[in-house]
């Protein structure tokens, strides 16, 4: 099969991956929703009134933590499918190639977080005016971010032979991602000499040039010792994506060994 | 000419204490647009095998060739002419089975048309029709593995690799099943398929092999495994003999209280008329395939007698 037709095959996977248990369970919608939405709630009720720029910050990151949840969901929906229902088998002993698989996959993870992120982007502009260009620029984050994300899950998926290993590592990995670092909290808030920590985490890097491209201000800026460009955020980001994507590419077991 | 070359195959799982050995160094070859037959116990090695052959696993040594091409070096030339039902694979929950046949197709690179006149095709064959626009989670254990099946068999992929694909399935729906196996070797695939269902065995396969514990023990028809008996008839006696007192006359093992006598057709006469006088209900019929591969592994049949 050629590229063509290796993308078309990413595509029919997102179809009935993605589409089709979208629309016949819609609940799945509020699913994706849910989280972020209450952890936002909580932050808006517990500081919303002494710091007004909180509220921009912690929405964009709620938009960012729906695209890092990509990929748990990735991670369990690729583990399930090939350990529980034997259904990736099919697609290995066939003309579609990993990568193919792997994409339609990530984008049938991206159809579950759409509407969630739609409801998310209106509440952003509803709190803080965001420019064009700035909405652009986000979405650009929203895919890099989707993409590292997936390709992280899809890697792990391939590597463990139960689904119960796999469930306390999904976890912990897109917890440490999106809970953890600076995503609904400003980073200014870790105190200075452990800020270089949270920069170990790639969502870091998002969520801090997520704020930079939306013109989100988180007030104080970071200690000194961290180097603080959307530049170098964007590099960040753009260098675990490329990492992760090659790793999925090249590491991710498509044959058992 | 061979669809596939089998050379030496090994396979070695590491656990975390012991290693097994699942395949040990296995040869085989199976003709093209042959219907071929994969028989053995639980671990025996089955499904390794069709992991390998079909791409899913990597041997630890050894080589298989399908349609000339090697299946380890160059997966990716022989993915786009091979299929597979994987053992105790189950469909997509939230789609029909039209959907599972269609979108596969279509995965696999199908026009839409082609996807949907062949789906219509093979759930007509496969009995499914009634249930084409059901979610596959209201559907039964045996019409999920229907739907599998008839997933995989509509690629008309030249070779198909089947891992027991009748379990859990009905009398007639085996039946229907094996109708449409029947018909894709007929149409040029390859098949090469495992069961535990021996009369499945008989009834499919054009050829078969026997494995144990890795290792290819028998090679060839169903006819010719069951004349390695040495024996011709089958006599079930419910009461009124005991094994010790039958063993002159062939192999004999006890199952659910009644007497089972492997023999020659020249003892049946006495033996029915001996049964006829102690009153003892007698149940004639040909040695079966099972009787066969029970002798043949070596289990079963010295344990019970």
């Amino acid at each position: 099969m050629i590229a063509g037709g290796q993308v078309k095959a990413a595509f029919r996977i997102c179809y009935f991956n993605g589409i089709i248990p979208l629309w016949r369970s819609p609940l799945l919608i509020w699913a994706v929703f849910l989280t972020p939405l209450s952890f936002l709630f909580f932050l808006f009720v517990i500081t919303g009134p002494t710091d007004p720029q909180f509220l921009p910050h912690a929405v964009v990151g709620g938009v960012l933590f729906t695209v890092i949840f990509t990929g748990n969901g990735m991670l369990n929906d690729c583990a399930y499918l090939r350990l529980e229902r034997q259904l990736q088998q099919i697609f290995v002993a066939s003309p579609v190639r990993p990568f193919a698989y792997l994409m339609g996959m990530a984008l049938s993870e991206l159809a579950f977080t759409i509407p969630a992120l739609v409801l998310f982007l209106a509440i952003l502009l509803l709190v803080t005016p965001v420019s064009l260009l700035g909405f652009v620029g986000l979405l650009g984050v929203v895919l890099l971010t989707w993409l590292m994300a997936t390709s992280l899950g899809f890697l792990i998926s391939t590597l463990f032979k139960q689904l119960r290993e796999i469930w306390p590592i999904g976890t912990l990995t897109f917890s440490s991602l999106a809970v953890l670092p600076p995503i609904f909290y400003p980073a200014y808030l870790i105190p200075a000499r452990f800020q270089w920590v949270a920069f170990l985490a790639p969502s870091t890097y998002a969520s801090q040039l997520a704020d930079a491209v939306t013109g989100v201000n988180v007030g104080s800026p970071l200690s000194p010792g961290v180097l603080n460009s959307p530049w170098l955020d964007l590099a960040g980001l753009a260098g675990a994506t490329i990492l992760f994507a090659l790793a999925a590419a090249y590491l991710a077991r498509w044959r058992e060994p | 000419m061979e669809a596939l070359v089998a050379q030496k195959v090994t396979k070695r799982y590491k656990g975390r204490h012991r290693e097994t050995l699942a395949l040990d160094a296995v040869d085989l070859s199976i003709a093209k647009g042959r219907l071929f037959a994969f028989l053995g116990r639980n671990g025996a090695g089955k499904t390794t095998f069709i992991k390998i052959a079909s791409t899913l696993l990597a041997p630890t040594s050894g080589r298989v060739e399908l349609f000339g091409r090697d299946v380890v070096a160059d997966p990716a030339a022989v993915r786009p002419l091979i299929a597979v039902v994987p053992q105790e694979g189950k469909p997509f929950y939230h789609m029909t089975p039209r959907e599972h046949i269609v979108e596969y197709l279509r995965v696999r690179g199908a026009s839409g048309e082609t996807a949907k006149s062949r789906a219509d095709g093979m759930l007509e064959a496969m009995g499914l029709n009634e249930y084409k626009d059901e979610v596959s989670y209201r559907l039964s254990g045996g019409l999920q593995q229907r739907t599998m099946v008839a997933m995989i068999l509509a690629t008309q992929a030249p070779f198909l690799f089947l891992d027991e694909p009748t379990l859990g399935m009905d009398p007639f729906a085996r039946r229907q099943v094996w109708k449409v196996i029947r018909r894709a070797a007929q149409a040029g695939s390859t098949v090469l398929l495992t069961t535990h269902y021996l009369d499945e065995a008989e009834q499919l396969s054009e050829e078969l092999a026997v494995i144990e514990s890795g290792r290819v023990l028998y090679r060839g028809t169903a006819e010719a495994l069951k004349s390695t008996l040495g024996r011709e008839v089958r006599l079930r006696f419910s009461r009124g003999f005991t094994a010790p007192e039958l063993q002159p006359y062939g192999r004999v093992f006890e199952e659910r209280g009644a007497v089972t006598l492997l023999t020659m057709r020249k003892d049946v006469r006495e033996l029915t008329e001996l049964a006829l006088e102690r009153g003892s209900e007698i149940t004639v019929g040909p040695v079966t395939l099972e009787e066969a591969f029970l002798e043949l592994v070596g289990r079963g049949i010295e344990e019970d007698a």
